[in-house]
């Protein structure tokens, strides 16, 4: 009836991880994300100066490094008791824009495009035996053009990061009360022609393709839906007079937006490869050790909860908070609204630039407090990012990092899957031997983690498929 | 007329295009030949597939129409799961040039960091580069996780991270860097494709990269030289009393800058990290200080 199969690496997403699937009667019946790389951040930054970790967290991840020098200078300044000039954070904050820009690009092209799209073989990288595609020769050329055109456009996101912030991945711009350059007139009229660039793909390629894809693939418009919970830290908001340019820390459960309570932020290790200590704990309560011997544990990633439930985080998550999207919520439906959060984000770039003051310098000298403590949550590309950190004898002595990703492909807990695990519950799997679906729904998250399936048929030998 | 549609004109061009397509047959069998590229992602953050991205002339196209074919990539490959591992196989009794970015994890088996799997078993960092390792052409580590651990590996290293070098018995290019540029890795693979393997010091970095200390290649040489130093980030003189690492690390990035060729760290008014240099975070550490009188 059901049978196992392996999806290892999933590619065309960021890290490593594995995902094992039961189907019974041609749908996903049960579904368990997990987590296979861990590097132990949270270890490494104890002990450490407590500046160099707006550098060191970057290296968390190569795509998204810019998130966590936003995170942790966020958090930094809550402990340093720092409140950080409007330019500084109009700069950071278009700094932080050109990585939105880079990652949605390459997400979309690069990643998920080859899911609906034949690309031409020029290398062996774009061989797949069996594909399930679509679109008309003339519709595929022209998208499969656009791959290899949207290369130009995500460079030059990052060469505009690196204009402000020294280079990408990892800046150096990114920091307390800002950045730490000045933005003189010669500086900003090139972000300015670059990001004018960037803003006529999005428009003119982007957006058209995305809604072709939706077209000729209405199936992905009804399948992957997750609880409906949508969370947010809130990014380019609340500034003194600009008010809010997007989306405010919030939360939708049951038909209801209220105001994100950080206190209510839990996390949960019942399933993932942690012990010693309390298996739920606040962020700045417990950083749990390492077990990969743990039973029942099937995961690195842990099992963040707000009041107790899983919540989505995304691009998604954030247009619904927004009510700027809300056709509904499915695999197509997230890679839509990232989309279209690519355009909303270059209208906000050229807010910032518009108010941005040429020559205006925001650094000091900073002195590390003996002991205090701090938390930087914000929205970035893949959702809600939360650095927690504890300074003690001017040395950090705690950091916590919950990742979107992490929300997102949670771990489940003793009553709740986590969200892709949700997604992917219930879903018709047309052809078992080209399961196209799991990947697209996994990918529709943009997340972080490689990952691989396993279908189990209880009481049959566990017999691996190939997946293309 | 159009000038195409003169005879004369016609077979002009086409002669023309015929050497032009000889030149390139003769180049492609000849000097530039187009090898097959493997590049794992290992224990790391996968900053340097993206870092390769960035390269323009060669820009990713190019790399991948001209230079090689690219037979693995985790982040880039259309096909998953046992078939994009296939490729992997397939390759690996055949001529093929290694790329590892991201450390070996080796804690518990290398449990902590599994790459893909093959017939139902987990296939760990360690299997596949030592695997691939020991049958590539030329092993290249590229950037700072690969090359010695770098921030994978960073104390008290709870992965028990270590560089490629350190589980194969054989020669690694490194190209060390957090991320490494793009034109270091496709400068030193141009170099394998057209004359074989690069000039390398006595730690097998390329010496056309890394031949030069960026203390002396440095713009703000001068203020150094006149005890003119920066007493916070965001000022135009010496960063040295910031803790820059320029002293010590040896790599093009004052003259080469980054991202379109348009910055780097010193120029963004900070101090460099030394992420181009072995030791890497560690050794590098603090990062900024405000204290060194």
């Amino acid at each position: 009836m059901a049978r196992k199969l392996i999806i290892n690496p999933l590619t065309r997403i960021s890290g490593f991880a594995e995902i094992e699937v039961t189907i019974e009667n041609n749908k996903i019946a049960e579904a368990m994300t997990k987590g296979f790389l861990f590097r132990g951040f949270e270890k490494i930054l104890k002990g450490r100066p407590p500046l160099d970790a707006i550098y060191l967290t970057q290296r968390i991840c190569g795509i998204c490094s810019a998130a966590h020098s936003m995170g942790s200078t966020l958090a930094l300044e809550d402990a340093l008791n720092i409140i950080p000039p409007e330019q500084g954070r109009y700069l950071r904050d278009f700094l932080h824009g050109c990585e939105f820009l880079q990652n949605h690009i390459r997400h979309f092209y690069q990643y998920t495009v080859p899911d609906f799209v034949r690309l031409p073989e020029v290398s062996t990288i774009y061989s797949k035996k069996n594909g399930d595609y679509r679109l008309p020769e003339k519709v595929n050329k022209r998208i499969s053009g656009n791959y290899f055109a949207s290369l130009e456009y995500s460079r030059q996101a990052h060469e505009m990061l690196a204009v402000l912030g020294g280079k990408a991945p990892h800046n150096h711009g990114i920091f307390i009360n800002g950045i730490t350059t000045q933005p003189a007139a010669d500086k900003i009229i090139k972000i300015k022609s670059i990001l004018n660039k960037i803003k006529e793909f999005i428009e003119n390629k982007m957006i058209p393709d995305v809604y072709c894809l939706a077209e000729y693939y209405s199936d992905c418009l009804g399948m992957g839906e997750s609880y409906g919970n949508f969370l947010s830290y809130g990014c380019f908001d609340n500034y003194s007079d600009l008010g809010s340019l997007y989306v405010e820390p919030n939360v939708y459960s049951n038909g209801q937006k209220v105001k994100l309570n950080p206190d209510k932020i839990t996390e949960n290790i019942d399933y993932s490869w942690y012990d010693n200590g309390p298996s739920t704990y606040k962020p700045f309560e417990t950083v749990p050790e390492a077990d990969r011997e743990k039973s029942r544990a099937y995961s690195w990633v842990k099992a963040p909860r707000y009041m107790g439930l899983p919540f989505e985080v995304g691009p998604l998550a954030r247009l619904w908070l927004t009510g700027e999207y809300r056709r509904g919520i499915s695999a197509m439906d997230r890679t839509i609204a990232r989309v279209l959060e690519a355009r909303k984000i270059t209208a906000i770039m050229v807010k910032l630039l518009e108010n941005i003051m040429p020559d205006i310098s925001v650094q000091q000298e900073y002195t590390v407090p003996l002991a205090a403590q701090g938390s930087g949550l914000v929205d970035t590309t893949r959702g809600a990012l939360g650095h927690w950190l504890k300074i003690e004898n001017k040395v950090l002595s705690f950091y916590q990092i919950i990742t979107p990703t992490v929300w997102n492909f949670s771990s489940r807990d003793s009553d709740f899957r986590g969200v892709a695990e949700k997604a992917l519950i219930g879903t018709p799997i047309e052809n078992k031997d080209n399961p196209v679906e799991i990947g697209r729904i996994l990918r529709s998250f943009d997340p972080c983690i490689s990952c691989a399936t396993h279908i189990y048929i209880p009481g049959h030998e566990v017999r691996t498929i190939q997946i293309v | 007329m159009k000038i195409s549609e003169c005879p004369v004109n016609k077979l002009g061009v086409s002669a023309a295009q015929k050497l032009i397509d000889r030149v390139v047959a003769e180049a492609r069998k000849g000097r530039l030949k187009k090898r097959n590229l493997v590049w794992l992602e290992a224990t790391g953050c996968s900053g340097n597939i993206i870092s390769l991205l960035n390269g323009s002339n060669p820009d990713f196209r190019y790399f991948i129409r001209d230079m090689v074919n690219l037979v693995y990539n985790n982040s880039l490959m259309a096909s998953e799961g046992e078939a994009a591992f296939e490729h992997l196989v397939r390759v690996s009794t055949a001529d093929f040039i290694l790329a590892v970015e991201g450390a070996v994890a080796t804690k518990d088996k290398g449990l902590y960091n599994v790459i893909g799997n093959w017939k139902g078993k987990p296939v760990t960092a360690i299997d596949a580069v030592r695997w691939l390792g020991e049958r590539a052409a030329h092993v290249i580590a590229v950037g700072a996780c690969a090359t010695h651990g770098g921030p994978s590996a960073a104390k008290p290293n709870p992965s028990q991270s270590v560089s490629v070098q350190s589980v194969l018995k054989r020669k690694v290019i490194k190209l060390p860097g957090c991320p490494c540029h793009p034109d270091w890795f496709l400068g030193t693979l141009a170099h394998l494709l057209l004359y074989g393997q690069p000039l390398l010091d006595e730690f097998d970095r390329p010496l056309m990269f890394y031949g030069t200390l960026i203390h002396d290649l440095c713009p703000r040489r001068s203020f150094f030289e006149k005890g003119i130093f920066a007493e916070k980030l965001g000022e135009k003189t010496c960063m040295f009393k910031l803790g820059c690492r320029g002293p010590v690390t040896r790599v093009d990035c004052p003259v080469r800058q980054w991202n379109d060729y348009v910055n780097w760290p010193i120029g963004d008014d900070t101090p460099c990290i030394g992420c181009a240099q072995f030791g890497f975070p560690d050794a590098m550490e603090p990062f900024i200080s405000y204290d060194i009188t």
